[in-house]
């Protein structure tokens, strides 16, 4: 189902391809809270239609970076260019219309709606009503309203969730549909780029890589380029094209997997300079 | 979901109930004298309900706990006191400014402009005061909204107080203050005469139903459109919708703005209604008087809100003064129409502590406020508005 | 990566930006010197000097030290909890209807000698500041705790409902008109003056109560273990419950120590007034957030000094502007404040995104 088939506002085709065709660039970003520097001149880039994974021990900036990238922080220093558009301290609801999606670390559903209702949440940059139109219902509001739900049955159903559940209230959801639905809300958007934070979180081996192949899958069916956070190192090795690795805010390693497995400051960060933990 | 509350949720259903009430609502004038004082009530009523049906975009939709409600009341009780009584009598001369409304050779001064156009001028101002109030607190939390929309009512009722001392021009004042802007002009519509409250209050009925059955469809339909649910979902967490693309100042704003619209429109009713435009009338009680009724009936639920102003206003004007006749029995001496608002303040906390989804809850919210799920309140970051 | 690296600059800033820094930084301050500085000039140009503004200020602050002690309530309170205490204002008014209460019980008069008068108000102040605690630490029982765990909305709303009960406790209690009270230690009498400055007898009573109970409760919260229990749970409620701090006790007895000061207030407020009427709690609790909002939300001394800051405001406001516009020009401030330096003037930038 295309953009142009359902008359929705489409993204912004990401027409102008940054350097080397990445997709997002991100260069000398910092964040300090006051005196506290949570990300300290990051330079960033992620090629198109690409898996690319950010590690790093905990406390290491990777959220705040998400944060800074998806516009909930302003830089404090640096600038962001998204599909040749710099979109450096925009609003978030911006970024999301530009074609940037997210999911969160701990599940932020909304809860009391249903799993649909989530979802067509997600696709608000997409649809035009304004009030009056929600007022007024004239044909084609009745009409984009028609499309939302159905998009959004597709997107819940190609996320893998039971018919079944589409209208039951997400906290009503077990943890494995949850998830399931956020990332389905993530892609309501329409993005080009997705942001998943932690998306493995608190699932065994098989969920874990039942959600890897499915991330291949998007990158190869809908083209969209993936940006993980993650802990778990099977995960990361098996999906990432390319993983940076940050550590109290700097970016430390950057490079394939099996380089980045082997360098000396990584394993450092992880492990303490006197190798025992 | 059970069926009754699938039932509750369709707006076939919603559309049938709604036809009913309102043709049943219809025809209550018929059973009573067209001067009682229940018809009094009756209409007082549903201008609370049109009221309440709009504090509850604010505060049950959106989450926007606005304490200074009573400022939309102000404001459309004051565009039809300046623009529908003789207070500009100067205007043109003293020849008044007539528009749509007839001019009575014994006193046409003043401007006086036809009701309708007057709940359309009262519907934009109010619209705009509701952003002008709403600007502020886009960044804030919960309580700070709370207060500074209260500090704003109150500044609002400072000026509506005082206002016979700031002179517009050389013969205007802002407002009459304590002494009213009096009398008022009657509703009148095309094809039909003049309202009159000394002949009977079933006109005024009518078209007080008449602005509830035009406020629930406003409210049903906003419900489950995109904008509902963008304000459901700053209500339940704001840093999540923002992440989804909901623009966050642009939909507060339309909260605002919509509730105050309605909240002006109750408010130039009960401006001709009264025939009396009282500075008294807009004190920090009736905020609370109409932020009970949404609570009463539950934040968020449309039915339920009209059933808790329906039964507060009841309460307000019959169970109050009925209960006078107790003191004296105890010996004590007061009145407690006075105490009207603490009842309220006693139901508020009942209803908090006991049953704060209210009598029909919204079914979110009964989930929300009694197992704290989706309260989504810890934010680690302001929200870039 | 081969991408170009681009050296780390501050991000382009928008022209509203350094416009909004500035005015965030300043604009408060600029905003809070308009009245003095203003009336001040006019005064000095109408050949009046400065003494009439400096009088006012002396009063200002002297009536601000009421607002000051209230203030610390709600800035306690709201450093533990993260909520406005929205009976605070309230359970201040019943202070005083204990406080007259008690001239009655005591037998306190015009007439009583000035051995008896001391010991008497002496009396008088712990038991209103008992009043206000007790009132206190039952609404977080009531109110408070129950919902903690509710979305905000509900114990704020929970609050209000608590204020409009006292509001009628207090007409129940002495109707809903404003009465007089004795003036038992002849407020408006001048005790000294200053280079042309009066002090008046209820301006000592201010300075003399207020400070040493701010200073007593700053040692308090900073020595006592109670006191650091207190401001590790302010920073992190979950930490403080790990390190075997008692959480629900520690917010209890903020709720005392807020009670206590708002009793203060209300003794001061009635020897100062000597006229007492249910409402004044509402307004004076509207007033007392807006200094502790001022001074920074959360910070003890920014409470004191917002009070202060207001006590003048206001004195000012009365007297040049009109007394009837002085709530009116309180709040616009308050309104201010929240638009362009929320933390106020002792707070610290909070963790805002831009």
């Amino acid at each position: 189902m295309s953009a142009q088939d359902s008359g929705v506002r489409p993204a912004p085709a990401a027409a102008g391809a940054g350097a080397d065709g990445s997709i997002l660039d991100a260069s000398g970003v910092s964040k300090a809270f006051g005196g506290l520097v949570a990300v300290s001149d990051v330079d960033f880039s992620i090629p198109r239609r690409s898996i690319v994974s950010i590690i790093g021990p905990n406390g290491a900036g990777k959220t705040t970076f998400f944060n800074v990238l998806t516009g909930l922080y302003k830089p404090t220093t640096g600038t962001i260019v998204f599909g040749g558009r710099d979109v450096t301290g925009a609003r978030p609801d911006k970024i999301t219309s530009l074609g940037i999606a997210r999911t969160f670390q701990n599940i932020r559903l909304f809860a009391t709606m249903s799993a649909l209702e989530n979802v067509l949440v997600g696709q608000h940059a997409r649809m035009r009503a304004g009030l009056l139109g929600s007022i007024l219902r004239p044909p084609w509001v009745g009409s984009e309203e028609r499309r939302v739900r159905e998009h959004g049955r597709e997107l819940l159903a190609y996320v893998g969730l039971e018919p079944v559940a589409f209208d039951e209230l997400a906290v009503n959801l077990s943890y494995g549909d949850q998830r399931r639905v956020e990332i389905a809300r993530a892609l309501a958007s329409e993005p080009q780029l997705l942001l998943l934070d932690e998306p493995t979180a608190g699932m065994n081996p098989q969920e874990s890589a039942t959600l890897t192949d499915f991330m291949e899958t998007l990158r190869d069916d809908r083209g969209l380029t993936i940006l993980l956070i993650e802990h778990d190192m099977q995960v990361v090795m098996n999906v990432s094209e390319r993983i940076t690795v940050l550590d109290h805010g700097e970016k430390i390693a950057e490079g394939l997997p099996e380089d980045v497995r082997r360098d000396r400051r990584v394993v450092e960060a992880y492990l303490g300079t006197q190798g025992g933990s | 979901m059970s069926r009754l509350g699938a039932l509750r949720e369709s707006s076939r259903a919603n559309l049938i109930v709604a036809v009913v009430a309102i043709g049943l609502a219809a025809l209550v004038p018929f059973f009573f004298a067209p001067l009682s004082s229940f018809m009094n009530n009756a209409v007082l009523a549903l201008a609370y309900v049109v009221m309440a049906l709009g504090l509850n975009i604010v505060v049950g939709f959106a989450g926007l706990l606005d304490l200074g409600y009573v400022a939309f009341y102000a404001f459309g009780s004051y565009t039809v006191g300046w623009l529908a009584s003789d207070f500009f009598a100067y205007i043109n001369g003293g020849q008044g400014v007539h528009i749509l409304a007839p001019k009575l050779l014994s006193s046409p001064a003043g401007i006086h402009v036809n009701f309708l156009l007057i709940a359309v001028a009262a519907i934009v101002i109010c619209a705009i005061v509701g952003v002008l109030i709403g600007l502020p607190t886009l960044r804030l939390r919960g309580d700070y909204i709370a207060i500074v929309t209260l500090a704003f009512g109150e500044i609002i009722r400072v000026f509506a107080f005082f206002g016979d001392d700031i002179h517009l021009g050389k013969h205007a004042l802002l407002t009459n203050g304590r002494q009213a802007i009096s009398p008022v002009d009657q509703i009148d519509l095309p094809l039909l005469s003049q309202f009159d409250s000394a002949f009977s209050l079933r006109p005024y009925y009518w078209f007080a139903l008449a602005m509830v059955a035009l406020v629930l469809f406003v409210n049903f339909r906003l419900r489950d459109s995109r904008l509902g649910r963008a304000w459901i979902a700053i209500r339940e967490d704001e840093v999540a919708a923002a992440s989804m693309g909901v623009p966050l100042v642009k939909t507060k704003l339309l909260a605002y703005a919509t509730g105050g619209a309605l909240g002006g429109m109750a408010g130039a009713f009960l401006g001709t209604y009264y025939n009396s435009v009282n500075a008294n009338q807009f004190q920090f009680g009736f905020s609370i008087f109409i932020l009970a009724m949404v609570i009463l009936g539950g934040l968020g639920s449309i039915w339920g809100v009209v059933i808790g102003a329906v039964a507060l206003s009841f309460i307000n004007t019959y169970l109050i003064p009925s209960l006078n006749d107790v003191p004296d029995k105890f010996g004590l001496d007061f009145d407690f129409t006075t105490l009207s608002f603490g009842i309220f303040g006693f139901l508020i906390v009942l209803m908090m502590v006991l049953r704060p989804e209210g009598l029909l809850p919204e079914r979110r919210r009964r989930l929300e406020l009694t197992e704290g799920v989706g309260a989504g309140d810890e934010q680690l970051f302001e929200v870039r508005a | 990566m081969e991408a170009a690296t681009v050296a780390a600059k501050p991000i382009a800033r928008r022209r509203g930006d350094a416009v909004r820094d500035f005015l965030s930084r300043y604009g408060l301050i600029l905003f809070l010197l308009v009245l003095p500085v203003y009336f001040g000039v006019r005064d000095i140009s109408q050949g009046k000097g400065l003494v009439p503004l400096a009088n006012l200020l002396v009063q200002g602050v002297s009536n601000g030290a009421i607002w000051a002690l209230i203030a610390v309530g709600y800035t306690l309170v709201y450093g533990i909890i993260e909520l406005i205490n929205f009976a605070h204002g309230d359970n201040f008014m019943i202070g005083t209807f204990v406080a007259f209460t008690l001239y009655g019980v005591l037998g306190l008069g015009l007439s009583t000698g000035a051995s008896g008068l001391v010991l008497g108000l002496l009396v008088c102040l712990v038991v209103s500041m008992l009043a206000c605690a007790t009132t206190n630490v039952m609404i977080e029982r009531v109110a408070y705790r129950p919902l903690r765990n509710a979305p905000k909305l509900a114990p704020l709303i929970t609050a209000v409902g608590f204020s409009f009960i006292l509001q009628n406790v207090g007409i129940l209690w002495y109707g809903s008109s404003q009465f007089s009270v004795p003036d038992l230690i002849h407020s408006q009498h001048v005790l000294f003056t200053v280079a042309g400055v009066s002090v008046h007898n209820s301006d000592v009573l201010a300075v003399a109560v207020t400070v040493p109970l701010v200073v007593l409760l700053t040692q308090f919260i900073n020595r006592s273990r109670i006191g650091k229990a207190m401001r590790a749970t302010a920073q992190d409620p979950e930490a403080a419950r790990l390190m075997g701090i008692n959480v629900d006790t520690t917010i209890s007895f903020t709720f005392l120590l807020g009670g206590l000061m708002a009793g203060a207030a209300s003794l001061i407020y009635t020897l100062y007034q000597t006229t007492l009427w249910y409402f004044s709690g509402f307004q004076a609790g509207l007033i007392a957030f807006t200094a502790a909002v001022m001074g920074g939300i959360g910070n003890l001394q920014g409470a004191v000094l917002g009070g202060l800051i207001i006590g003048c405001i206001q004195q000012i406001a009365d007297n040049k502007i009109g007394a009837q516009w002085t709530a009116a020009v309180v709040f616009a401030y308050l309104v201010m404040i929240m638009v362009f330096r929320p933390q106020g003037l002792l707070g610290e930038e909070t963790r805002e995104a831009g």
